[in-house]
């Protein structure tokens, strides 16, 4: 425990510091480099609120509870449940991604075509639905489709049984379908951009040349919209990834996403003395995290060129 | 929503609050014999230690939910009577969050003074605990204290079955939650690898069903075939759950019976508490324990010797608003309700029952459980038990 206090100390001494050289340094620079100023704020903010803790995080990984080296923790990280839950949420994140990104896709493309003063009103209504998440939204949906809940009661009513078969919303497809509900309106927002460029010229142009509409989907459409489409799903998966407070209150236990696991290791009221694993589990879903976001730039930098 | 940013921001904050802090002075009071009296003798007897607190006029708390084992009322006898000035932090925190905060926010004048945490945190928080020993140190079971007062069990819980009235028939034992009239009806109040009331609930099932404190393995099968009957929902048994429908019949500490009772009486519904008459067990106890750098020190040593006065006495509205000043310390002590029989009227076990029971000081338990006629012997799993469930569970849990 002596690590993390000193882990600590020397951190926040570090952040400190940072945060000094960073203000001064402007005052010394002329020219160009002085439009960084306004930056300060920001870059302290990430500074000690995304490099640091970083920083701690990964070294608390390859420490052990007395604070010796160890890779212990991430051998742990990569067998049994843990493993489990690294496929799990993996499973999860991609198909929520692709089934929101489908859905969202066509929903946006529908959007850009209706009238501005409307399109207003439904973006703001996404940007809503798309920060929509944690323990209400896992209310609202047990409260709607749960056992007893209003949806499943009035689709009853109509003679639909949501609950003859397997189904429940405590299970991969329960999850799913939560995940698609804020992620499908976060599709809408980023990609209708994306959609808001293909400019009416271009179909114009492939009509009066005798395509039809197969033609432009297939040869102006995908090819023109595919990177953006590509690069929003990556970060849906990433989104998806990282989600925790929803499935929390939803699966007690019952399903092993990784952001649970951690959860339970490093802030449980029941496992004690194993943040160690938490942190290396935290370290491989930033290193998940980190390939799929360097993807999406990688992916984001082909569409900007093309463009 | 994102819990790799929530933890992040956690740690970060948490950081970035010592930093801007650190240069707070730690009070005066660091010099105060109090910081280190290992018993309210050492530091000079009772009275010296109320005058000492009311000196430093404030106690920190950390995650003490007022509606968790009647500690309101404990917090508002304490305040009143010693005219001590408490403030409740982060309410409904972990364990963990507990020894975290005390790491991260060393002298510094907000830093928790006393904390309450799960018993399978002690060996995490190695070194930040000073050494006292209560008044009625005597009366503690020796299993669950230190031996030089590093920390002491205070209260624990048993596992009881609650029920909305409007399920037939009503449940008494565990078995019974097998009865295919209760599918999609049954919840337990989360992780079992997370939550401690979960964790006993799965070894009250084991024990109901053939196991024991030293065999999880029964309540792990019980609860795979109430998931394949459909009975079990993966749901957290809590009041907004219970409001929603979501579940029926759930488990959970029978001291959070009043308080359940009453949040449903709010939208409309009854609910019922009853012990199981096929297994009655016991969590470990919630130990208590007085930070070594409490910023409060003599608050800190007079909250542990409140929360283990076993007197029968006033509850903080029937004090009057003068009496801090008009009696002595030991005399305050004596006429207010201590904090172990504010367990009981909670409807926890405080640590020193059986003490309390051959004393005659014990006041009787709230009615908000029923007791059926004969109840089991208790079980009572210890945390190296627990531990190892848990290890069972991290696994086969997620896999029922």
């Amino acid at each position: 425990m002596s690590t993390f206090e000193a882990a600590t100390a020397a951190g926040t001494s570090g952040g400190g510091s940072l945060t000094l050289t960073k203000a001064t340094r402007p005052h010394k620079i002329k020219g160009k480099r002085s439009s960084l100023l306004p930056l300060v704020p920001f870059f302290a903010f990430v500074g000690y609120f995304l490099i640091y803790p970083l920083f701690t995080v990964s070294k608390d990984a390859f420490l052990d509870n007395s604070g010796h080296f160890t890779l212990a923790n991430f051998s742990q990280a990569f067998h049994g449940v843990y493993a489990q839950g690294f496929l799990l949420s993996m499973r999860l994140s991609l198909a929520s991604a692709l089934v929101s990104a489908v859905i969202g896709a066509a929903l946006a493309s529908a959007i850009v075509r209706i009238g501005q003063q409307s399109r207003k009103v439904l973006v703001a209504i996404a940007s809503v639905l798309a920060n929509t998440g944690g323990v209400p939204l896992a209310f609202m949906f047990i409260a709607s489709f749960g056992a007893q809940g209003l949806v499943t009661k009035a689709l009853k009513f109509a003679g639909i049984d949501l609950y003859a078969g397997r189904f429940t919303l405590f299970s991969f497809m329960g999850l799913l379908l939560v995940y698609c509900f804020f992620q499908i309106p976060l599709m809408v927002l980023i990609f209708s951009p994306a959609l808001e460029n293909v400019r009416p010229e271009w179909r114009e142009a492939n009509d009066s040349l005798g395509g039809s509409k197969v033609d432009y989907f297939k040869n102006v459409s995908v090819p023109l919209l595919f990177p953006a489409f590509l690069s929003t799903t990556l970060l849906l998966f990433a989104n998806a990834f990282s989600a925790y407070a929803t499935a929390r209150a939803m699966t007690a236990g019952q399903m092993p996403l990784v952001p649970l696991l951690i959860g339970n290791l490093v802030d449980g009221n029941v496992i004690a003395n194993q943040e160690h694993l938490g942190h290396a589990l935290a370290v491989v879903m930033i290193g998940v995290s980190l390939v799929v976001m360097s993807m999406y730039l990688v992916v984001l930098r082909l569409t900007k060129s093309r463009s | 929503m994102s819990k790799k940013l929530s933890l992040i921001a956690g740690l970060a904050g948490a950081a970035l609050g010592a930093s801007l802090l650190a240069t707070v002075p730690a009070e005066a009071a660091s010099k105060s014999v109090w910081t280190t009296a290992n018993s309210a003798k050492a530091g000079g007897g009772l009275d010296a230690l109320v005058k000492a607190a009311q000196k430093e006029g404030t106690l920190n708390l950390i995650a003490t939910p007022r509606d968790w084992a009647d500690y309101g009322d404990a917090i508002d006898a304490y305040s009143k009577a010693f005219h001590i000035k408490v403030v409740s932090d982060n309410p409904d925190g972990s364990s963990a969050q507990e020894i975290t905060a005390i790491k991260t926010t060393k002298n510094m004048t907000k830093m928790p003074d006393v904390v309450d945490i799960g018993a399978s945190h002690i060996a995490e928080a190695a070194g930040l605990f000073a050494n006292y020993k209560v008044i009625n140190w005597n009366d503690i079971p020796s299993a669950w204290k230190d031996p030089k007062g590093n920390w002491f069990g205070g209260y624990a819980g048993k596992i009881a079955i609650f029920y909305d009235t409007s399920v037939s028939p009503a449940p008494t034992k565990i078995k019974d939650l097998t009865n295919p009239a209760y599918k999609g009806m049954v919840a337990i109040a989360g992780d079992p690898t997370a939550a401690q009331q979960a964790l006993i609930t799965v070894f009250a099932a084991s024990v109901a069903n053939g196991g024991s404190a030293e065999n999880i393995q029964p309540g792990i099968d019980f609860f795979k075939s109430l998931k394949a009957s459909g009975n079990f929902v993966a749901v957290k048994a809590d009041t907004s759950n219970f409001a929603s429908g979501a579940y029926k019949i759930g488990f959970g500490w029978d001291y959070n019976a009043s308080g359940s009772i009453a949040a449903a009486a709010t939208i409309g519904k009854t609910v019922k508490w009853v012990y199981p008459t096929d297994a009655i067990v016991q969590g470990t106890p919630y130990v208590l324990a007085i930070n070594k750098t409490a910023p409060h020190p003599a608050a800190a040593r007079l909250w542990e010797e409140y929360m283990f006065s076993q007197v029968n006495g006033k509850k903080a509205k029937s004090l009057g608003a003068g009496d801090w000043k008009k009696y002595s310390g030991t005399k305050l002590m004596s006429m207010i309700i201590g904090g172990q029989n504010t367990y009981v009227l909670g409807g926890a076990h405080p640590i020193t029952e059986p003490a309390m029971v051959s004393k005659k000081t014990i006041v009787a338990p709230p009615a908000s459980v029923s007791v059926p006629g004969k109840l089991p012997k208790a079980v009572y799993p210890n945390v190296a038990q627990q531990t190892a469930a848990t290890t069972i569970l991290t696994t086969a849990w997620p896999n029922l």
